[in-house]
């Protein structure tokens, strides 16, 4: 319509131009495949140059009362909603379109009283400045309009589907665990919100059937070079809605100094908030929100992704604030797994991130999000790390009362079980330390069982840090000045390793070539137990001369003794111990049963004319029943051995 | 030269160095006024520089245990407690920017309405309802609650007054990105906190280079707080106590005891920024209000001329913020990324130098 700038005709040969133009724009008219733009744009030609005609026709002064006619129709519709305290989008489809046709008069006037040059005709400067005032008046409305539907029609309500994050799991693992049994700490410390999946789900921010009054209003604004206060009505509104979608979801606004100083047990939470906000965030209010905004201001350029920043930006700011901070972090091993949940967020999140923010204004999003992935990354290979030192330097200064299984053991193993769940994301992060650890690792796994998932990274770091938490162990042992307890604490706790292995996931990174040595290292040390304690005590009970049929009554006398203190040395001593798995404990009792049961049997048998003696303390049956007692974990002394009633 | 005189070289040229770029920083050209975007920019340049010899001197080549010795365990840690109050003032800062950001965008609309020939009353209106958004905008008192202040603003545009929605539409709050008792200016008062300058032998070693970089970060982010408009400023000190006869912070000090003067000033009233821009629009906005308010069709020839002198001003201020506050706002990012790094460096120093913790 701008190009319609014709100057009011000085000469009357002027005149024979206008017509021929008006003749050719009519001729125009009639061909047919004409786009609707097109035919727009002929019947505002054919409009303004009858316009000119008539006030040619006219000469001057009386030439404008046409348009001062039009104005003055148009004005009453305008001026008549200023009174009115209801809205026009409230009152009804005629209103609405009455009044979208009054302001597109307006700027159709506006724009031929502008295409007439500005002789010192007084009328036309009045006229159109009457329009311009009218086009300000209406604009006003129209953004009032606008804000008043963007608020009246924000969908408050959170989407059915999405849980509240207190309802999340959010356990923490802390030493606590390190006490419950395999079952319940592989539930209490799953993974926050892995399972609860969010994929795209683009929702109607803003009602359906209220988008094309949008539309509308952003078309008369934009045409009237109001484009810059629609924007800034949108802008804040959707910014607002968008806030406080955010704010349901809890997170806290901390600073980065709050985060550093935090402890872990909230800091964990916070973390879970975070990862699930992210995908909330992204994949459904911001998804929707660009939808709308393609929706509402598609056509009018890169208005569109300005918009769209200026909605986002500072939730977003807000989301990277925190991930900065935590990437910031000291790195403590307890943090391992939620980083591991939030590193994997942002790495599934970031596809999305580039696709919202792909335009130029948006780079420094695409940028910050990348790099925060990164540090995400070296956060997860430093707690990584943290962990493996803290197993191996743990130290003991005393030894671990009854022999059972050492709390790191346990630490270490339920918290190694967990790692399966993200071996992806681990081998790829741990890639680059591979070829460190794997020279560390004694044990090679080459050969017709060594596999895929036993040679990947994961699983020669998961081998290095049991490596570490063996070696570990060992000089743990070496706090018991007792031998034979040394060996019961590497039994008990190679056993549990071996067991947690067998029964977790950890199988297939182990292999079975690992649990077969790792059997037989435990195993060792049952039968080395079983040496050192009872090898001298049973030989108190050899027959040092074979083939003679019985000892003396003295020497006899004196084996049953030595053989008795022998014994209740061992039963006062061993009773304290504990092995705390039941099928092992049954093994090593039947085991050393066999062995000094039946010595001791014998023992009597060749000697049976001093079965009645007093110095036989204890029968066989008492030297069967006491063994039970071994190992319970509860020291016990001979006197208070219920088992023991004398007859 | 054996390392001992080689460090205090280096240390004397840090100090140089400093004293160099600060006295560049307080005779700036005409267009670069002090706390203008484009000073704002040097500055912050003045501060990469600063750090990126700083961390030379104290971690190159150099023994990490020496630092875990007195007085550096104390010392250290101590700037890395700053630089992390540091970041987060960062972050409150470039938030900041956005909201001079959205001055910049109403000061299009005033633009667009004003720029006019012949300026006609719905022109006026239009550039009215601008300019009263704009002074709000402004003068977006960053105190937490600030909701209730802005419906107190005149807005007496439209017949229906002032609404909550109206105020929806166009009210943009700052303190929604921090935490609700986040304060900038108690947050440089605990960076000021605790900073001795060294004395006797420890003056003329490494920890005159590290006070002196604190000194450095602490005007730094000061600077930025009193330029742009972030959470609660009210009680940001005036005063560092840097003594005077340091001869590297003489132009430090100068810059900082003038920018204390304007900020003293404007304190009363309640204010914006001090950046240069915003101050300058303020004073536009409002002898462009005044006239607004009182033109009527065809106008006083006299006032449309000064009017249209106002918006060509206005133009100009527009054209520096429309160049200058998003690359400020990666500036202030690249700040912050590298005082993260620089904390990471010391950590792993500090780790390095110390015993193995078991």
């Amino acid at each position: 319509m701008d190009e319609c700038q014709s100057a009011i005709p000085a000469h009357d040969g002027d005149l024979h131009v206008v017509a021929a133009a008006h003749h050719i724009v009519k001729a125009l008219g009639t061909t047919k495949n004409l786009s609707d733009d097109l035919r727009k744009i002929l019947i505002d030609l054919d409009a303004h140059l009858s316009l000119i005609t008539s006030n040619i026709d006219s000469k001057g002064g009386k030439g404008f009362v046409e348009v001062e006619e039009r104005l003055k129709r148009v004005e009453r519709k305008i001026v008549i909603w200023e009174s009115d305290r209801i809205m026009i989008w409230d009152s009804g489809p005629k209103e609405v379109s009455d009044y979208l046709e009054a302001v597109d008069e307006v700027q159709t006037l506006i724009d031929s009283l502008r295409g007439l040059s500005m002789n010192e005709n007084q009328k036309q400067k009045e006229l159109l400045h009457r329009a311009s005032s009218l086009l300000q008046m209406a604009m006003s409305r129209l953004e009032e309009e606008l804000i008043h539907m963007l608020v009246k029609h924000k969908q408050q309500s959170e989407p059915t589907y999405m849980p509240s994050p207190s309802s999340q799991r959010n356990v923490v693992y802390n030493e606590s665990v390190v006490s419950l049994d395999n079952e319940s700490a592989k539930e209490a410390s799953s993974k926050s919100s892995r399972s609860d999946e969010c994929g795209e789900y683009i929702v109607d921010l803003v009602p359906e059937h209220v988008i094309p009054d949008i539309k509308s209003i952003a078309k008369v604004m934009f045409a009237s070079d109001y484009g810059q206060e629609f924007c800034e009505a949108f802008i804040g509104v959707r910014k607002e809605a968008l806030e406080q979608h955010f704010d349901i979801l809890e997170n806290g606004k901390l600073s980065i100094e709050d985060v550093l100083k935090m402890e872990w047990c909230s800091l964990s939470t916070e973390m879970n908030k975070w990862i699930w906000s992210m995908k909330i965030i992204f994949r459904v209010y911001l998804m929707s929100e660009k939808r709308l905004c393609d929706q509402v201001l598609g056509e009018f350029g890169s208005v569109n992704s300005f918009c769209f920043l200026e909605i986002a930006k500072t939730t977003i700011l807000c989301l990277l604030n925190f991930g900065e901070a935590i990437a910031m972090g000291p790195q403590e091993p307890e943090k391992l797994l939620r980083l591991l949940d939030m590193y994997e967020t942002l790495a599934d999140l970031v596809l999305d991130i580039d696709a919202l923010f792909s335009e130029d204004g948006g780079s420094f999003v695409r940028l910050e999000f990348h790099k925060l992935l990164e540090g995400l990354a070296d956060s997860v290979k430093a707690a990584f790390n943290t962990f493996r030192v803290a197993v191996s330097s743990n130290v003991s200064l005393y030894p671990f009362p009854g022999g059972g299984v050492h709390p790191l053991s346990k630490y270490v193993m339920n918290y190694i079980s967990m790692f399966p769940d993200y071996s992806s994301t681990l081998n790829l992060l741990l890639e680059d330390q591979h070829s460190d650890v794997a020279s560390l690792v004694s044990e090679p796994q080459c050969g017709p069982t060594a596999s895929l998932s036993t040679s990947c990274p994961m699983a020669c770091h998961l081998r290095s840090i049991t490596s570490s938490l063996e070696s570990n162990l060992h000089k743990k042992s070496k706090l018991y000045k007792d031998e034979a307890l040394q060996h019961i604490f590497l039994m008990n706790n190679l056993h549990y390793m071996v067991q947690k292995v067998k029964g977790s996931e950890l199988r297939p990174f182990f292999g079975d070539e690992w649990i077969r040595k790792h059997n037989a290292k435990f195993q060792q040390h049952e039968m080395n137990y079983e040496r050192v304690t009872w090898s001298s005590v049973v030989l108190l009970l050899k027959d040092d001369n074979p083939g003679s049929s019985s000892l003396s009554k003295s020497a006899f006398k004196e084996k049953c003794k030595g053989f008795s203190i022998a014994f209740e040395e061992v039963y006062k001593n061993q009773t304290s111990w504990c092995i705390p798995d039941p099928q092992l404990r049954e093994d090593l009792r039947i085991s050393t049963s066999l062995k000094v049961v039946h010595a001791y049997r014998t023992f009597l048998g060749r000697n049976p004319a001093h079965v009645d003696d007093k110095c036989i303390k204890h029968t066989v049956e008492d030297v069967e029943k006491l063994l039970l007692d071994l190992f319970e974990g509860s020291p016990r002394s001979l006197r208070n051995s219920r088992r023991m009633m004398k007859t | 030269m054996d390392t001992q005189e080689q460090e205090l070289e280096d240390i004397e040229l840090f100090q140089k160095h400093v004293s160099d770029r600060f006295t560049e920083l307080s005779s700036p050209p005409e267009d670069d006024a002090l706390l203008s975007v484009s000073w704002l920019h040097r500055l912050l340049d003045v501060f990469l520089c600063c750090e990126a010899e700083f961390e030379a001197i104290l971690i190159m080549d150099r023994d990490p245990s020496q630092l875990s010795k007195p007085p550096f365990d104390r010392l250290i840690p101590e700037f890395i407690e700053r630089a992390v109050k540091a970041l987060d003032i960062c972050n409150a800062v470039a938030n900041g920017v956005d909201s001079v950001r959205h001055c910049q965008k109403l000061s299009e609309i005033v633009i667009s309405a004003l720029d006019q020939n012949p300026l006609g009353d719905g022109h006026a209106k239009r550039a009215k309802k601008a300019l009263l958004m704009l002074l709000s905008a402004m003068n977006l008192d960053d105190k937490e609650g600030t909701h209730v202040k802005a419906t107190e603003r005149s807005w007496s545009f439209g017949r229906r007054g002032v609404n909550k929605e109206q105020i929806a539409g166009h009210f943009r709050s700052l303190s929604w990105q921090v935490a609700k008792n986040w304060s900038s200016a108690k947050q440089i008062q605990s960076m000021i906190y605790n900073l001795v300058a060294p004395r006797g032998a420890e003056a003329s070693g490494l920890p005159s280079p590290i006070y002196t970089m604190n000194v450095i970060m602490i005007f730094v982010m000061w600077a930025l707080v009193a330029a742009i408009p972030c959470q609660e400023r009210n009680g940001l000190p005036t005063h560092f106590p840097v003594p005077k006869q340091l001869n590297w912070a003489h132009s430090l000090i100068g810059l900082q005891e003038k920018i204390a003067d304007e900020w003293k000033k404007k304190e009363k009233k309640g204010m914006s920024g001090l950046l240069d821009e915003l101050q300058k629009m303020e004073k536009l906005a409002q002898s462009l209000i005044d006239f607004t308010d009182s033109f009527h069709f065809p106008g006083d020839a006299e006032k449309v001329k000064g009017a249209a002198a106002d918006v060509s001003e206005l133009k100009e201020i527009f054209g520096r913020m429309d160049q200058g506050l998003t690359p400020l706002q990666m500036h202030i990012r690249e700040v912050f990324h590298r005082i993260v790094r620089s904390r990471t460096e010391f950590l792993d120093v500090l780790e390095k130098g110390s015993a193995p913790v078991l």
